[in-house]
């Protein structure tokens, strides 16, 4: 009898030992489904989830925060993805948070990354719809990377016929870099260059009295415009005969009448003269 | 049979022909009819055992008296089959994950085909040549011994005192040990890793949580009560129906062991499908 109840204490044990395993086992892989915490659900609708799969991890600056609840096709080019969050991280989300999907490692799973959003925002509430970026296709990757390889290889064979050049000295820095004559002169200029800027230090120390006479020439390049312009005018309106000077010079009727005053004067001056000898030589004033 | 046929066909040359084309057909005939008749005997045989394990009264001390002999007595083994298993899947698995320079997945990997499959069906291979080879080789002799005759003569049910306690117990075991087989597997597993890494005890398990899913834990286990009833039941089956001599005895823990193994890989098949079938 008493050997009969030391048997059913130990398969008690043995029992309650495997369940305990089980227990565990099923607590700590609901640890990681949080189904033991406060969770909050968010969704998000993409173009392409890239084979995202429902259980796929969620992570916010690298660290898994929750799982991908659900996956639904809402139409031909828009996939539903529904994620169950932990409470906690809840405030570090924005409402301008954003969510793409990424990569676990080359050939691991695929992840959810979220990207928290700006600072000074509203965290996130249970339900909403949070902003998503399009994946980046690792076939859309090799198209490109396609067409990079190609320009780099013809790149990278312009600069081989570059270097070769470089190499034989052609070419300004072939010649620049491998002549020796030239670098020599380079060598020479750049001794001039220096003597130079060390004279033109000096002249910069005087600047200070070529400030003055740099005014000064300014405000008489200043009154020269001025005397400049008016003198512009004045030909201007000598031009088109306005003035005394102008209708002098431009007017032909009046330069006429001018001449046969002149001529008239000239006339008048000679009777004048003549009568003038005659006067001297009457005898009314001969006393 | 043969005996006559070949005496006659050592006097008369022409009925011989006739006979042993009659003897090829019994013997088909025979064959057919004994797989049949087996699958007939096995369904009612199960059928009994449902029967008997619904309808009171129950025999609880004799079940709990048969789980621990199934149960705590098969731990010892199991439990070094299980970590010995763990150890070695580990160490073979290395080579492989080293060349694409992804030993830090060896845990995960490990833990899932461990708990998936190798877990429960090594267990239930090693349980069925322990237990199933026990309860027939029992019955059997039993049944040789006359025992069970006498049980129904003084009006006591053998059936429901002999199999439906033994079958139950090999049900109810079986996942424990086999939860119990995989946390020694992972002990070894853990084991395994260290040998040729260093790798925390604390960090091996999370990144074996952080790999293991409900998909994989639930079903394998949900399997197993199969494994176990599937083994109880052939095991008493075998033994119950023996043939009356002693060779039955050997060859009823024999059939016992064979059939068994031969339908835990059967069962493994179906869960596979019903499982894969249900993750869609």
């Amino acid at each position: 009898m008493k050997k009969n109840s030391t048997n059913k204490i130990k398969l008690g044990i043995f029992v309650s030992l495997g369940l305990v395993v089980l227990i565990l086992a099923i607590y700590f892989i609901g640890e990681k489904q949080l189904l033991f915490r406060s969770t909050f659900r968010l969704s998000g609708v993409f173009k392409d989830v890239a084979g995202l799969q429902t259980g796929n991890n969620v992570r916010l600056s690298g660290i898994n925060i929750g799982t991908v609840e659900s996956i639904s096709l809402v139409s031909d080019t828009t996939v539903r993805v529904d994620i169950v969050i932990d409470e906690s991280s809840r405030k570090f989300i924005k409402k301008d948070a954003i969510a793409t999907i990424g990569s676990e490692g080359l050939i691991g799973n695929k992840v959810l990354v979220i990207n928290p959003g700006t600072g000074g925002k509203e965290s996130i509430e249970d339900n909403d719809r949070i902003q998503t970026a399009q994946p980046i296709a690792i076939d859309d990757i090799m198209v490109s990377l396609k067409t990079t390889i190609d320009n780099t290889a013809l790149i990278t064979g312009d600069l081989a016929k570059i270097s070769t050049n470089i190499e034989s000295g052609k070419g300004t820095i072939g010649r620049l870099m491998m002549d020796q004559t030239w670098r020599e002169n380079i060598q020479a200029t750049i001794v001039n260059l220096k003597e130079g800027s060390d004279e033109f230090k000096i002249v910069m120390d005087k600047a200070g009295e070529i400030d003055s006479i740099l005014i000064a020439i300014k405000s008489t390049i200043g009154y020269t415009a001025a005397i400049t312009s008016d003198l512009g005018a004045i030909t201007n309106s000598l031009q088109s005969g306005e003035g005394t000077i102008g209708r002098l010079l431009m007017n032909t009727t009046a330069a006429e009448n001018f001449d046969s005053t002149m001529i008239n004067l000239k006339e008048g001056t000679a009777a004048l003269k003549l009568l003038l000898e005659k006067a001297q030589n009457s005898w009314l004033l001969s006393f | 049979m043969e005996k006559i046929i070949l005496h006659k066909s050592q006097s008369e040359n022409k009925v011989t022909e006739v006979v042993i084309e009659e003897s090829v057909e019994v013997v088909k005939d025979s064959m057919f009819k004994k797989f049949f008749l087996e699958v007939s005997s096995l369904t009612t045989f199960t059928l009994r055992f449902f029967k008997e394990a619904i309808k009171p009264p129950y025999e609880f001390n004799e079940l709990m008296k048969q789980s621990f002999l199934i149960g705590y007595k098969s731990l010892p083994l199991i439990a070094i089959t299980g970590f010995i298993i763990g150890l070695v899947l580990t160490i073979q698995s290395r080579p492989t994950l080293a060349k694409f320079g992804s030993e830090s997945l060896l845990p995960a990997m490990v833990a899932v085909s461990l708990i998936r499959e190798i877990g429960p069906v090594i267990t239930a291979l090693i349980f069925a040549g322990k237990v199933g080879s026990g309860i027939g080789a029992e019955l059997a002799s039993m049944n040789v011994t006359e025992q069970i005759d006498a049980m129904q003569v003084s009006d006591n049910n053998p059936f429901k005192y002999l199999v439906v306690t033994r079958v139950l117990a090999a049900t109810l075991m079986l996942p424990i040990l086999v939860i119990l087989a995989d946390g020694f597997g992972l002990l070894g597993s853990f084991v395994g890793v260290n040998i040729k890494g260093d790798v925390s005890a604390y960090l091996f398990f999370s990144q074996i949580f952080q790999s293991l899913e409900f998909n994989d834990l639930i079903p394998a286990i949900i399997k197993t009560f199969f494994f176990g009833y599937a083994i109880g039941l052939i095991g008493s089956y075998k033994g119950y129906n023996s043939n009356k001599g002693t060779e039955g005895v050997g060859e009823a823990a024999n059939s016992a062991v064979v059939l068994s193994s031969l339908m835990v890989f059967i069962i493994d098949m179906i869960a596979v499908q019903i499982t894969s079938l249900l993750q869609g």
